[in-house]
């Protein structure tokens, strides 16, 4: 079970998965959909993330995605995440500039 | 003339099987696409066809048994880097290709597009015997007392799809080497196959088990000195089954062999394989002077002929041209026919990927193949290729064929041959991310003359503790390690995967990312300092301990 994200002042959540058909990073939509951009993902605060977690996830095969959580992220445009992972996923790998996610909104 | 690439040959029933295991896992992805299988049931499938989920995409691992590929095979998979994935793939430490950015419902076609070259992605991931790795210069060097092909290729049959073997406590790694000086790493696996000539000239087998890297790096011990030929496969079979059934099934960092033999000490490892022969019914495991015959036959060796004049043309042509002195001088061995040599050619140019190569570079390397090395080509686990059979007179050529593509950088086993794991721009699993730090490295020691100045110097960087880089047995050592949130990296010196295997010591704190390759050059600088003629870096680290070495990286931090 994933250990529940500890925010900072002034950090956000957002929920991320990965596209079930190609892998692909996206990012969960105020409408429920999923998206490329992180641009596009809603910012959540702690008290509602919970329960959008568990919608994304019962919706996760619907909407063809796999593998969804949350992470924190400063509120920015566009978010940024706080790890250095989540930045390599939200951005594309940092070793092909070719290779580049387009996150803005 | 050449003779077909020596390796494994499939017959009806191997393509058979291929095709029905990838109509099988073409059920499995539809049933995933449409929901009957979830993502926790489909998981372990997907992972037995070597299809990993990573942090942008896909990515699918393909099997090259014991390296060696022929240059249809080759072919193919600049094909597939170039139909499927990003126009490139990523050569890995266990002589298998990864492709990073592959969709899930391309799958089941790129199976059958290595399946028409005979190979496939099997046992490439999960708590399997994965591919056997085996030394990138077999049946070509100088040093070699037994081609370990042969038995490799033994080891290939007697491992793929074994029904005991399959759900392991983990995943089991072996290598196999038929010279003195072992190019496998064999006492960093799960089991480390020497082979060298008995008495009466028959193969004999010395076998260490229990090694591995990863969050608890052991060296391999001993387990027996000479195994016969005819008992190998019994031996084998009786070590994977003493830990299949003691191996800890209840915490998967407890789980590989090396925590066996630790926690009940070899002898009685020994004991348990002993009792565990005594109880077998050997002469079904007996490896027949006719079984390895047929197989031998697979593993001709091509027509080596050569003008009497090649090496004083190689020669001649060294004298000529410094920048291809050079290469030669980092990049070849020495071929047991005196008019042919054994090219290395780097997949590490300055500043560049690790491992990676374009679908055009792939495709190049199948030409060269055909036209100097018998169509045959060879991954290292070292990440690059090797071209086995060279003719010494045509050497020049190939070199000159290798700079038009990008692939003649004069480092082999120098500073700038680093080995390095995906790390976090790709992998799940990772901490820090690997490529950034062995391109930064392979800029600041760009120059070739530098490189070979410094000498011989192997660097091995992991994003993770799990430890595919093999930072543990790195002469410098680079573990990425996450604290909070940021990139740090923890230096080791003194390893050594080669003859008097060693596991590098950690030199201090772990770096942040924008003081490690500083810390490096301090380090190197240092060597060049103290050393005394002829001494390598191991050799003046060895002399004088760790002490100078941890104030010149850690002087100005």
């Amino acid at each position: 079970m994933k250990r529940p994200v500890r925010l900072e002042a002034g950090q956000k959540l957002v929920l991320t998965a990965n596209r079930l058909l190609d892998g692909r990073t996206v990012w969960w939509r105020e409408d429920g959909g999923w998206d490329l951009r992180i641009g596009q993902a809603v910012l959540l605060d702690a008290d509602v993330a919970e329960a959008a977690l568990s919608r994304a996830m019962e919706e996760a095969q619907r909407k063809g995605v796999v593998g969804v959580y949350d992470t924190a992220v400063l509120p920015v445009v566009p978010p940024e995440p706080v790890t250095v992972r989540e930045k390599i996923r939200a951005h594309g790998p940092t070793v092909h500039p070719e290779f580049a996610v387009e996150t803005a909104q | 003339m050449s003779v077909p690439v020596g390796h494994y040959q499939y017959d009806r029933i191997d393509r058979d099987f291929l095709q029905a295991r990838i109509a099988e896992f073409e059920g499995q992805v539809k049933r995933r696409l449409d929901g009957t299988l979830s993502e926790d049931e489909f998981k372990p499938l997907r992972l037995m066809n070597g299809l990993y989920l990573q942090l942008h995409a896909y990515m699918l691992r393909v099997a090259i048994p014991y390296g060696i590929l022929d240059s249809r095979q080759l072919r193919k998979l600049g094909e597939i880097a170039r139909r499927y994935d990003r126009d490139y793939g990523h050569f890995t430490t266990r002589q298998n290709i990864q492709f990073n950015w592959i969709r899930l419902e391309d799958t089941p076609d790129i199976l059958r597009e290595l399946a028409e070259v005979d190979m496939h992605a099997i046992q490439t991931s999960g708590n399997c015997i994965r591919n056997v790795t085996s030394d990138e210069y077999a049946g070509a060097a100088a040093d070699e007392l037994v081609d370990p092909r042969v038995h490799a290729e033994v080891l290939r049959q007697w491992s793929t799809l074994h029904p005991e073997f399959t759900f392991l406590p983990r995943k089991f790694k072996i290598a196999i080497s038929g010279s003195p000086n072992d190019r496998v790493a064999a006492r960093f696996h799960d089991i480390g196959i020497l082979a060298r000539p008995g008495e009466d000239g028959a193969p004999v087998f010395r076998i260490f088990v229990g090694g591995g890297l990863g969050r608890t790096p052991v060296i391999g011990e001993e387990l027996f000195d000479s195994v016969r030929e005819e008992h190998l496969l019994a031996t084998l079979e009786a070590i994977l089954r003493v830990y299949n059934a003691h191996g800890r099934r209840d915490n998967i960092y407890k789980a590989r062999i090396k925590i066996l033999v630790q926690a009940i000490g070899v002898e009685a490892y020994r004991e348990a394989v002993e009792a565990e022969l005594g109880q077998m019914e050997l002469d079904r495991y007996r490896l027949t002077p006719e079984a390895v015959a047929a197989i031998r036959a697979r593993f001709a060796v091509p027509l080596l002929e050569a003008p009497d004049d090649a090496d004083a043309v190689l020669t001649q042509q060294r004298r000529d041209d410094p920048l291809f002195d050079r290469w030669v001088r980092s990049n070849t061995h020495v071929h047991r026919d005196p008019g042919h040599i054994i090219a290395t050619i780097s997949l590490k140019p300055a500043g560049g990927i690790p491992g990676d190569a374009t679908s055009a570079q792939i495709g190049r390397l199948a030409d060269l193949a055909d036209a100097y090395s018998f169509g045959e080509i060879r991954i290292t686990h070292l990440q690059n290729v090797v071209l086995g059979h060279v003719r010494k007179d045509r050497l020049r050529d190939l070199w000159l064929g290798l700079s038009e593509v990008g692939l003649a950088e004069a480092n082999i086993g120098l500073i700038g041959d680093i080995v390095a794991c995906p790390g976090l721009d790709y992998c799940a699993l990772a901490n820090a991310r690997s490529i950034p730090i062995a391109q930064k490295l392979g800029a600041r020691f760009a120059d070739t003359a530098l490189q070979a100045e410094i000498g011989a110097l192997r660097i091995n960087i992991s994003g993770c503790i799990n430890a595919c880089g093999h930072h543990h047995a790195g002469h410098i050592g680079l573990l990425g390690v996450d604290k909070r949130g940021e990139e740090f990296f923890q230096l080791t010196v003194g390893g050594r995967a080669e003859n008097g295997a060693a596991l590098g010591t950690i030199l201090g704190a772990a770096l942040p990312e924008d003081e490690t390759v500083d810390a490096i050059a301090r380090l190197v600088d240092c060597y060049l300092g103290l050393r005394e003629s002829g001494e390598t870096f191991l050799e003046t680290l060895t002399r004088l301990g760790h002490e100078p070495f941890r104030e010149a990286a850690y002087e100005a931090v």
